[in-house]
């Protein structure tokens, strides 16, 4: 069944609205965060007006009936992402997910001279973690280099680097290129060596169904704010024997079991991992977010972002100067739409496309190293979600080569 | 304020029809700075920080002990709003710039350049000038 994109965009109040200068808005930011529907806000809400207290503490009703939310939103988040509930840790988001991982896994069990394999095409936050553990406990960092012409990871460079691997870093989809990365190839080549494998699916999850279990990497980082949910939230998923090496990085609140004056015992298994008082609201609001995206194939929605993504590149690829970065049109690739226009520099045309009510994203996107390996200090980037329509894409167009016209 | 020299730049702005005419001017004043800061100029020392497009000030003051300011930028907007704040401020006393508001730009309606989280440059910008003025202060 086709979606019914004007009754997905009814569950988006803020689609609605118009900009300062009357201009209504078209949102193409999607990769840096998805817009929230309806009902998301409405669980969010909820939580505060009706059962606002602390999970896992007290035993009155209102404790109670939170405790029952969080961990029934984790229940449904784990089970969407083809999981059990024990091997999901929340976090604030990815970031804070690979740093779990960094901290809590690799200083654990990696030593001097051990090997982690990053790509070129990481965001910042599955590269800083791990040259935090170079100069922490001394590992080695290669990078896998991206094909420049082809836009996609330099497979042959990969298989080179995996030698002696302890551990890769890979993100499932760049949120510059829009590009898919083989990943079920990497973990199993990766894992063939010995070595364990976190997916930075941060891009991915908006865009397909992220199945941990049968993916089969040993770590998965996840953000709800990319995906329908809330800002602040995240998990990563982390099989039993991996999460059984690891040690908490953060210490206090729902984690510990016991504390005396002469040390502490911690809880078992994700909880372990899970500090201070938890993210109640947003837990909730993920799980409703998830909920909401249950009702679709995301198959569906991949081909329709897909398509509003290819049609728009090639449409830009027709403006005189526009250079586009990515492989918009490729069948893996994921609704992000990177440019630069060889004259207008890429901060004036994000605010003139402003002007016009578009919200684009500019800048280096957190991807500093991909930048350097394409030659250039930022892009525009036009990123599509699943309420986004064709009709916003042909007026964008129209807009960007007037754009181009009255200011190149 | 401003210094009345700007008035008449002021004014050509405020007749502008809307933003994007107002911004086809600021792309015509970027042509015309009147101090240019050329690229091979630019380095760590007169970078203006917490940009997300590149942006350079040097600053000093001539033999009349007069404020001057050089400026470059890649950004058209950030170039042209420095054009503007160099014929505001060349030829004052560092005295007076050190406590200059940049009223200028938003009479001129530039006002998303005004917004501290665009991060577009123009605060940090005019920050940067005033800083500099303080310093070369007596």
């Amino acid at each position: 069944m086709a979606l019914d994109i004007e009754a997905i965009r009814a569950d988006f109040p803020i689609l609605e609205r118009r900009l300062p200068n009357g201009k209504r808005l078209v949102y193409f930011d999607n990769a840096a965060t998805s817009q929230k529907p309806q009902c998301v806000i409405d669980a969010m809400s909820k939580y505060y007006e009706h059962y606002n207290s602390n999970a896992h503490r007290s035993n009155h009703t209102l404790a109670d009936e939170a405790t029952t939310a969080l961990e029934g939103a984790r229940d449904r988040i784990a089970s969407y992402f083809g999981t059990s509930p024990g091997q999901m840790i929340y976090t604030s988001g990815a970031t804070e997910a690979i740093n779990l991982v960094a901290y809590g896994w690799a200083r654990e069990n990696l030593s001097e001279g051990d090997v982690v394999v990053l790509t070129e095409m990481e965001h910042h936050a599955d590269i800083v973690p791990w040259q935090q553990m170079s100069v922490d406990i001394g590992i080695e960092v290669r990078y896998v280099p991206i094909d420049i012409e082809s836009y996609t990871l330099d497979m042959d460079a990969f298989e080179v680097a995996l030698d002696g691997a302890s551990l890769v870093c890979v993100v499932h989809t760049s949120n510059v290129l829009g590009i898919r990365n083989p990943v079920e190839d990497i973990i199993e080549k990766s894992h063939a060596v010995g070595a364990k494998v976190l997916i930075d699916c941060a891009q991915g999850a908006p865009h397909e169904r992220i199945k941990f279990d049968s993916l089969g990497a040993d770590f998965v980082a996840i953000s709800a704010h990319k995906m329908a949910g809330p800002t602040g939230i995240g998990c990563i998923l982390v099989r039993h024997d991996a999460m059984a090496e690891m040690v908490p990085f953060m210490t206090g609140g729902s984690m510990i079991k016991r504390v005396t004056t002469e040390g502490s015992t911690f809880q078992d298994g994700h909880a372990m991992f899970e500090t201070g008082t938890p993210r109640i609201a947003e837990a909730i609001g993920w799980g409703a977010a998830v909920e909401w995206l249950e009702q679709f194939d995301m198959r569906e929605v991949h081909d329709h972002i897909n398509d509003i993504a290819a049609w728009t590149a090639s449409r830009m690829r027709d403006i005189s100067g526009i250079r586009i970065y990515g492989d918009p049109e490729s069948e893996d690739s994921s609704g992000a739409v990177s440019f630069l226009h060889e004259t207008i520099q890429s901060q004036d045309l994000a605010l003139l496309l402003d002007e016009g009510g578009f919200a684009v994203r500019t800048g280096h996107h957190c991807a500093q190293p991909l930048m350097d390996a394409l030659g250039v200090p930022s892009t525009n980037r036009a990123s599509f979600w699943i309420y986004n329509t064709m009709g916003e894409a042909e007026s964008f167009v129209q807009y960007l080569e007037e754009v181009i016209d009255r200011f190149a | 304020m401003w210094p009345e020299s700007l008035d008449e730049v002021v004014d050509e702005f405020r007749a502008c029809f809307d933003s994007m005419e107002r911004y086809e001017l600021l792309f015509e004043y970027a042509k015309r700075n009147p101090s240019p800061l050329p690229p091979e100029e630019w380095d760590d020392d007169n970078q203006v920080h917490g940009c997300q497009s590149r942006a350079h000030v040097a600053c000093f003051l001539d033999e009349q002990g007069r404020f001057q300011m050089r400026g470059g930028a890649d950004a058209q907007i950030v170039q042209g709003l420095m054009s503007v704040t160099a014929m505001a401020v060349n030829g004052m006393s560092p005295n007076k710039v050190a406590s200059m508001e940049p009223a200028y730009a938003e009479a001129m309606g530039i006002q998303s350049s005004l917004t501290p989280s665009r991060a577009n440059g123009f605060l940090n910008m005019f920050k940067r000038v005033r800083e500099d003025a303080s310093k070369l202060c007596d």
